[in-house]
């Protein structure tokens, strides 16, 4: 990082280390005043522990020496408080070679020493971790960081990764539809992106990253890298993908679809009845009537603690789409509270059959197949 | 030879046609006109329509099995449509595509079965039937 | 800030595009939405209705829009755990005068010329519509597999 050459405050000092040149810069670097600080010693800007120890001297006879002296160490500004500088120090001579005077620039590290601290703490911690990948890239794309958990998830060491593109992780399909460079843009534009997607290991073999990624700024600046952290998400996804094919096929065994009869079907409706389950429900029914060839489906409401239009607009479409299959629908376990409900909502059932106890609709039921039967058989009719 | 836009297979006085999916507007033209022809040809009195092949049926669909089973209806046959597949049967449903008026069945036998009913509902009214 | 972006599944191509022009597209328009439908896992009634809806917009493009020509962009689409299909109708027709009246529940019927639009909405997960005289109409929607 190249540093700005308006970074450094500049002063000039004679050879025996007074100040004779002051910039605005380094008036709001050490808080002095010109007037405050020209003429005096160049002391002022050291701490009392390197006074003592005659660093002053050792500074100016090193410039002197060398010509030129590079350091760092702690300034004390006006009021006390003291920096972490990087100092220059340039000795100018006379025409004889004899030491004038000397240019000294000072730059405040403080802040960087702080992040440098920060910094080198971070990638201790980040190299502990060895269940997520944090990876560093830089604009461009070209890997600059890989940690331990990186190299655990795709196998590759960093001496394999580190200056690469960071595409070499990417499948050829995101590749074609530019899914790094949308990932990267909408990190810069939100602050921080979470995404998925299959990332490809050293082996080959595909793996389901789950990761966030965020954008590295100077300051408040431009952007100057990227930093993912990332976990493997495969198992969890193939486990997630078992579980749910495990919770249709229990939702499957459970729904309580009964035959109780040739070409009878009974769906005790039981419990809430959310979109969800309602849906399901009416799935599975319809594939049983199409798996036992029903005639006549009897849906007992009984168990439905309040039916309100959402239950019934349910009930209705069942229905409806039972009948589209050919079969003939029973409601049963009317409750007089539903029944008075019901009519005060406005459900209409139409010419849907009703009857208050699951016995009376099993009759009627058995009454209608036993009707369809004697047409099956070719009975009544003829043809 | 063109190809047969849906085959119908006759079972004494009822015909059994069974559609094939993707239906187009020229293959919906010769279906008609196959139908209603046939019908009238033996005098059927009554038409299955088999859709157990179709996984999705639209409303343009939808409003050809309307129209089929309206000419059907007008030659003096009975008419059921039979084999509408669960997700179909939910879709149509929610899609707010009325089929009230149209007999269903779950298969061509169940078909035949409904047929005769609607046949025997008749009967019972008065006419008499030299086939009962 | 985090947003989550949406990305295609990589497990075949991201999107297809249909153009609407004549009975045959819809068949494609169909047969795409069912693999891409199958590729995000979709069940049976959930591809079912989104065929289905698909369907119904692809027909309106080719009864209503200016020429009969429209674009039917189909996509993979993800959300977090969620997959899903994703499907966006555009054509440059004369849009529609009266988009409250279109939408509302009963306007359209089997046996009247309606556009089905009440009805497609209700078979998919999300539905946004946007149309206006003159500037044509973008019907787009979305089904995810839970």
């Amino acid at each position: 990082m190249m540093d700005s050459i308006t970074d450094f405050k500049v002063m000039r000092l004679d050879q025996a280390g007074i100040v004779r040149s002051w910039q605005a810069g380094a008036q709001q670097l050490t808080r002095y005043l010109p007037e405050e600080i020209i003429g005096k010693s160049v002391e002022l800007f050291y701490t009392a522990e390197d006074i003592a120890n005659g660093l002053v001297e050792t500074d100016l006879r090193a410039a002197a020496k060398a010509g030129r002296h590079e350091t760092q160490g702690w300034r004390v500004a006006k009021d006390g408080t003291q920096f972490w500088a990087y100092v220059v120090f340039t000795v100018v001579r006379d025409q004889a070679g004899g030491v004038r005077g000397y240019v000294m620039a000072v730059r405040d590290l403080t802040g960087r020493l702080e992040e440098e601290q920060a910094l080198r703490s971070v990638e201790q911690m980040v190299n502990s971790i060895t269940d997520c990948e944090v990876i560093q890239f830089d604009p461009d794309g070209i890997v600059g960081s890989w940690n331990p958990g990186a190299e655990k998830l795709t196998g590759y060491a960093p001496v394999e990764v580190i200056r690469k593109h960071i595409s070499m992780f990417y499948t050829a399909e995101d590749i074609r539809a530019g899914l790094l460079e949308r990932e990267m843009a909408a990190a810069v534009r939100d602050g921080s992106v979470g995404a998925e997607g299959w990332r490809i290991r050293k082996d080959g073999t595909r793996y389901w990253a789950n990761f966030v990624l965020s954008p590295i700024r100077e300051g408040q600046g431009e952007v100057k890298g990227y930093v993912k952290v990332g976990r493997d998400l495969t198992e969890q996804r193939e486990q997630e993908r078992l579980a749910k094919q495990q919770r249709d096929e229990i939702l499957e065994l459970s729904t309580p679809v009964i035959k109780v009869w040739d070409k009878v079907l009974i769906l005790p409706l039981i419990g809430t009845l959310d979109s969800g389950r309602a849906a399901r429900l009416t799935e599975s029914l319809l594939e049983r009537i199409a798996a036992d060839e029903a005639e006549v489906v009897i849906l007992d409401i009984s168990g439905v603690p309040g039916i309100d239009s959402g239950v019934a607009q349910h009930l209705l479409e069942t229905v409806e789409a039972a009948r589209l299959m050919g079969t003939e629908s029973i409601i049963s376990g009317v409750r007089p509270d539903t029944a008075q409900a019901m009519v005060h909502l406005g459900i209409e059932l139409g010419g849907l059959r009703s009857r208050s106890s699951l016995k009376d609709a099993l009759q009627l039921a058995l009454r209608l197949v036993g009707n369809r039967t004697e047409f099956a058989k070719g009975g009544v009719g003829g043809g | 030879m063109a190809e047969i836009a849906a085959p119908i297979m006759r079972m004494g006085q009822d015909l059994l046609i069974t559609l094939q999916p993707d239906l187009d507007d020229l293959s919906v033209e010769s279906i008609e006109q196959e139908i209603t022809s046939e019908v009238a040809r033996i005098l059927a009195r009554g038409v299955l329509i088999d859709v157990s092949g179709l996984d999705v049926v639209d409303s343009f669909v939808a409003r050809v099995l309307a129209r089929l089973v309206r000419m059907v209806r007008l030659l003096g046959a009975d008419a059921a449509i039979v084999g509408i597949r669960p997700a179909v049967a939910i879709t149509l449903v929610q899609l707010g595509v009325s089929m009230s008026d149209v007999t269903t069945a779950l298969n061509p036998e169940q078909g035949m079965a409904r047929l005769r009913e609607m046949r025997a509902d008749v009967s019972a009214v008065g006419h008499h039937d030299i086939y009962s | 800030m985090t947003s989550t972006l949406e990305i295609p599944v990589a497990d075949s191509s991201a999107l297809t595009t249909v153009t609407i022009a004549g009975e045959s597209d819809l068949l494609l328009v169909r047969s795409t939405m069912r693999d891409y439908a199958r590729q995000a896992g979709l069940g049976l009634t959930a591809t079912t209705k989104a065929v289905t809806a698909s369907s119904e917009l692809a027909r309106n493009i080719l009864r209503y829009a200016t020429g009969g020509q429209g674009t039917a962009a189909i996509e993979q689409a993800s959300s977090g755990q969620k997959r899903g299909v994703r499907a966006t109708f555009t054509d440059s027709g004369p849009g529609i005068a009266d988009l409250d009246l279109a939408m509302r529940s009963g306007f359209s019927s089997a046996n009247s010329l309606g556009l089905g639009l009440p009805g497609s909405r209700r078979l998919v997960d999300e539905f946004s519509i946007d149309s206006a005289p003159g500037r044509g109409t973008r019907v787009a929607i979305c089904q995810w597999d839970r």
